[in-house]
């Protein structure tokens, strides 16, 4: 394993010399900045109406972690969705367009010190976005008193979704040579990940009594919605851990074999 | 320091090369030669353990490129047709990148690269990013890339190609020196070509491939005795050629 930091840190210079990363960290950080700001417009609005409305025992519930932080987590999730995949299309696929596999098939590394490598450059990129929403989320404590652990929780689930976006997003990239077909690959296969909540709960609803028959169960299973929303609200459970774990591990077994098929042909 | 034992490669049902066997000793300069298609790309990509052979194996410096293929990796230098450089980086942080990749020591990096870098002409030129480079400079890194971890075998898949006559002189006064010196220094080199005269210039053994089978191994000094090697080249091919319709008719 002693070239994966080689690997990982030659691909993290280059996202830094291409305009690729410049690209979404300033779409990141607008996009997230807005609807952080939004958020904070929202929360004030939504306490304005309680008040006036004389809601008393619903004023004494609302507070900054459910009301404001988790819808804002809850958007930055979908930004992640289509931000991760321009970060991670070009992994493999620029490889293959450069004609720079040859050099990394013919060096003396193993497969899964490269395919890690481009994981952990991709993982670095992923933890720097979440830095961008932790600063964000850092300035809610300045003015006022939200729960340092749930907080932590909703941020490290982000982490949990954006590590695993990455994982796909890298599989994408290992199956062309065209970094445009590896950002919609990615694209499609994160949003199909996203809607099996959905499909899940319009299949729990169609269900007699709302049990819900196998297929939307495993939909559900598969889907990060649910889980996600769990460690947002504070929960970390080890079997959302561990799913997010497989969730990884399997897309970069996925990446490790389609990086391996080269060699096949 | 190079053995090929019955080397084959199909694409599905394309015979790209046919049970090639050949040994290549230290310090040799082997050319080879054969038309464009005739598989000595091929050749080499299995030598250097970018593509599995589908039948027979190779020893590279007494490792065999299968079961050992990453002390037989470690041991070759390979400059492919297309040199593998990232654009975006500057000559001196690839060639480091590079030697990093290949296992040299994380004290002598330094070294490596300012040898490499002085071997190949790129003192000029090593703090620039690869991309501004022209294509002669781009070739001298990719040769540069080949042997910055100083393996004791080279495999230059048309190292010439495209490059100015000034420029092809340089590449060829390199590899001759490559291959020159003192007896544990010095390299072995394996380029292919389909120009003659490159064969004729630096090399002193000639492999002949056609249609993915050796079809002539000899000394340069053996072979051009009183014909020109182009005369041989054509006979040769063409002969090939010959018997093979001829089989199948």
């Amino acid at each position: 394993m002693r070239h994966l930091f080689a690997i990982a840190g030659r691909e993290l210079r280059s996202l830094f010399v291409s305009p690729v990363a410049y690209v979404v960290l300033t779409l990141f950080s607008v996009i997230s900045g807005f609807l952080f700001f939004t958020s904070v417009l929202a929360f004030d609005a939504q306490i304005v109406e309680v008040q006036q409305l004389q809601m008393f025992d619903y004023l004494a519930r609302i507070n900054l972690n459910d009301h404001l932080l988790g819808p804002f987590y809850s958007v930055i999730w979908v930004v992640m969705l289509f931000l991760i995949p321009g970060v991670t299309m070009g992994l493999f696929a620029n490889e293959k367009a450069q004609g720079t596999q040859e050099l990394l098939f013919t060096s003396p590394i193993g497969i899964w010190e490269l395919v890690l490598g481009k994981y952990l450059a991709a993982a670095a990129f992923v933890a720097i976005l979440i830095g961008i929403v932790a600063l964000q989320t850092g300035m809610l404590f300045l003015y006022g008193d939200p729960e340092p652990w749930k907080t932590l929780a909703g941020l490290f689930g982000l982490l949990l979704v954006g590590l695993a976006y990455a994982a796909i997003g890298a599989f994408a990239s290992s199956v062309t040579r065209n970094q445009l077909i590896a950002f919609f690959l990615a694209l499609v296969l994160l949003f199909i990940l996203w809607l099996l909540s959905i499909v899940a709960d319009l299949g729990a609803a169609g269900g007699a009594m709302g049990s819900e028959s196998g297929a939307s169960s495993l939909m559900r299973w598969l889907s990060s919605a649910d889980r996600f929303e769990q460690l947002v609200k504070g929960l970390v459970d080890t079997r959302d851990l561990a799913y997010f774990g497989f969730l990884i591990a399997t897309f970069l077994a996925l990446t490790k074999t389609a990086v391996e098929s080269v060699r096949w042909r | 320091m190079i053995e090929a034992r019955g080397l084959s490669k199909r694409y599905g049902d394309l015979l790209a090369v046919a049970d090639v066997s050949f040994q290549v000793g230290r310090g040799e300069v082997v050319g080879f030669l054969g038309p464009n298609g005739a598989g000595k790309t091929t050749i080499m990509r299995i030598l250097t353990g970018f593509l599995p052979a589908s039948d027979g194996t190779a020893l590279i410096a007494g490792h065999d490129i299968f079961d050992d293929g990453i002390a037989a990796r470690r041991s070759v230098g390979y400059l492919p047709e297309t040199p593998p450089l990232y654009p975006e980086m500057d000559v001196a942080s690839y060639l480091r990148y590079v030697a990093r990749l290949k296992d040299v020591p994380r004290a002598r990096l330094r070294d490596a690269v300012d040898r490499a870098v002085e071997r190949c002409g790129l003192r000029d030129v090593h703090r620039r990013v690869i991309g501004t480079l022209s294509k002669g400079y781009r070739q001298r890194v990719g040769l540069a890339q080949a042997i910055v971890h100083d393996p004791p075998v080279l495999i230059l898949d048309e190292p010439t190609v495209g490059l100015d006559p000034i420029q092809i002189r340089e590449i060829r006064g390199l590899i001759a020196e490559l291959a020159s010196g003192v007896e544990e220094e010095r390299q072995t080199v394996v380029l292919s070509t389909h120009i003659l005269a490159e064969v004729e210039a630096i090399c002193r053994r000639v492999i002949l491939i056609h249609g993915g089978r050796k079809v002539l191994d000899a000394s340069l000094a053996e072979l051009t005795q009183g014909e020109r090697l182009e005369d041989v080249f054509t006979r040769v091919t063409l002969g090939a050629d010959r018997a093979a319709l001829g089989g199948e008719a």
